[in-house]
């Protein structure tokens, strides 16, 4: 039976995974997770869900608890209502204003300051 | 819909507990349990003992399972391992390996 | 009054900023910024220092730790390496950080450190209610924009600051004149300048690079400190203010005020 190679998977609200996520497609979590999520596809952390553990996916929504790394093949995003305590590793991470984090980014990119400009 | 859906390319090692209805297309080794409905669709993999209201395995579970309603196997579906639920069937073309406590 | 200031887009200023007030660059700053104000950095903006203020909106690029007392925002196009701390902190979509992001209040030691010297020049008086709640949160260093109140109430007892390139270790020799210091005066007074510590608009002349930018508009407090000191001078009393004049000497007006 043919099935879409990306249906979305949820751990529901009332709904607690001790244990390892890995594997193909999209993930959401509006419940909790303690233990690594290893994704082929993106994840996202509800607001009310929350994961402890690392967190690796293709992009990473993050609105809701995360206490542990997250790494994006993308983008990171951090909604405002999140929480977020750990290291973020992504080509992008961005982060709303009123998202409570303590956390380390390793964006790669370089400065860009140039010759000092002289006053004319 | 059912609270928690595991699509078909997920894999899950470790437990799983809930109080809402848990569908799995996907692989799972560890256990399971939740006070509502559980779904093993055709293409689950399950190693785990699996604790719920209810039960419906069209896929391949190994491992006890016990509902407080009922447990269906369907054709195509395979459990191994003992059944202990109020009321039970199990398909045509289903299979099955293990005891039955029906007790109530 | 809190004044606002521009460092213009072609100017750069070697040495620290720091004042009442807001301050937008433009340009490019080679130093720390500390104001109590907002700081807005334009996208060509460059600063390599660290920055505080109560709002920090970032457009530019900036090497050094961001401390905002109120927010931190990073718009698209921003380029931040170093730790960026404030109650709320927003990096855009097509923002780039690195560092250390913290929304928990809690300065990092790099910030503390430059924060240390923070001498008396700030205002006696109490300058933004949330001068109180880093000064609570940060327990051991100084917090980055008003000094502890024991330090605002004994300008010379606060120890020479450590950095000695940082020129505002000469503060502490002027601390006894630091009320005049404070107070907003519309004409600076012609004097030559022989000590390094200038004083507001003429920072100029002490740091030729400080240019552009205090003159246009700032009669409060933007000092414009150079990050090395030409020479370390010893204190010498100040040149009498008005120059022997003899007879037949034409009036020359040797610089204009603003």
């Amino acid at each position: 039976m043919p099935r879409h190679p990306h249906e979305i998977s949820v751990v529901g609200a009332a709904t607690r995974v001790t244990g390892r996520i890995s594997g193909n497609g999209v993930l959401r979590i509006e419940g909790m997770v303690k233990g690594d999520v290893n994704l082929n596809g993106d994840a996202e952390i509800a607001e009310g869900g929350s994961v402890e553990g690392n967190l690796h996916g293709e992009s990473l929504d993050i609105g809701g608890s995360l206490l542990g790394d997250a790494r994006a093949q993308s983008a990171i995003a951090v909604r405002s209502g999140a929480q977020v305590r750990g290291e973020l590793r992504a080509a992008q991470v961005s982060i709303e204003a009123g998202a409570r984090v303590s956390v380390r980014l390793e964006t790669e990119f370089e400065l860009d300051f140039g010759t000092a400009q002289r006053r004319r | 819909m059912a609270g928690t859906v595991i699509g078909e390319g997920l894999t899950i090692e470790g437990d799983i507990s809930g109080d809402e209805e848990i569908v799995i297309h996907g692989i799972l080794r560890g256990r399971l349990t939740t006070t509502d409905a559980v779904t093993v669709g055709g293409t689950a993999v399950v190693g785990a003992d699996i604790t719920g209201a209810s039960l419906s395995v069209a896929g391949q579970v190994t491992g006890d399972v016990t509902a407080s309603e009922r447990v269906d196997i369907q054709a195509g579906g395979k459990l191994v391992g003992d059944i202990k639920a109020a009321r039970f069937t199990i398909a045509d073309g289903a299979s099955f390996k293990g005891n039955v406590d029906m007790e109530v | 009054m809190a004044e606002s200031s521009v460092i213009g887009a072609g100017t750069v200023v070697s040495g620290h900023v720091r004042g009442q007030g807001s301050l937008e660059i433009l340009g490019r700053v080679e130093g720390d910024v500390n104001v109590t104000g907002n700081v807005v950095i334009g996208p060509a903006g460059r600063v390599r220092g660290n920055v505080s203020g109560a709002q920090l909106t970032i457009a530019g690029q900036v090497q050094g730790d961001l401390r905002g007392t109120h927010a931190v925002l990073l718009e698209a196009g921003a380029r931040v390496a170093g730790d960026i701390s404030g109650p709320r902190v927003g990096i855009a979509p097509g923002a780039l950080a690195r560092g250390h992001i913290t929304t928990d209040g809690e300065p990092t030691p790099a910030l503390a450190r430059s924060a240390a010297h923070a001498p008396a020049p700030a205002r006696p008086a109490a300058p933004v209610p949330s001068a109180a709640r880093p000064a609570a949160r940060l327990a051991p260093p100084a917090p980055p924009i008003a000094p502890p109140p024991a330090a605002r109430l004994a300008p010379p007892a606060r120890p020479l600051p450590a950095p000695p390139p940082k020129l505002e270790a000469k503060a502490p020799p002027v601390a006894p004149k630091a009320p005049p210091q404070l107070q907003p005066q519309p004409q600076p007074q012609p004097q030559p300048q022989p000590q390094p510590q200038p004083r507001k608009a003429e920072a100029s002349r002490a740091a030729p690079d400080a240019t552009e930018a205090p003159r246009n508009r700032s009669p409060v407090e933007l000092e414009f400190t150079p990050v090395r000191p030409i020479k370390p001078e010893p204190r010498r009393p100040p040149p009498p203010v008005v120059p022997v004049i003899s007879k037949g000497t034409k009036a020359k007006k040797k610089k204009s005020h603003d």
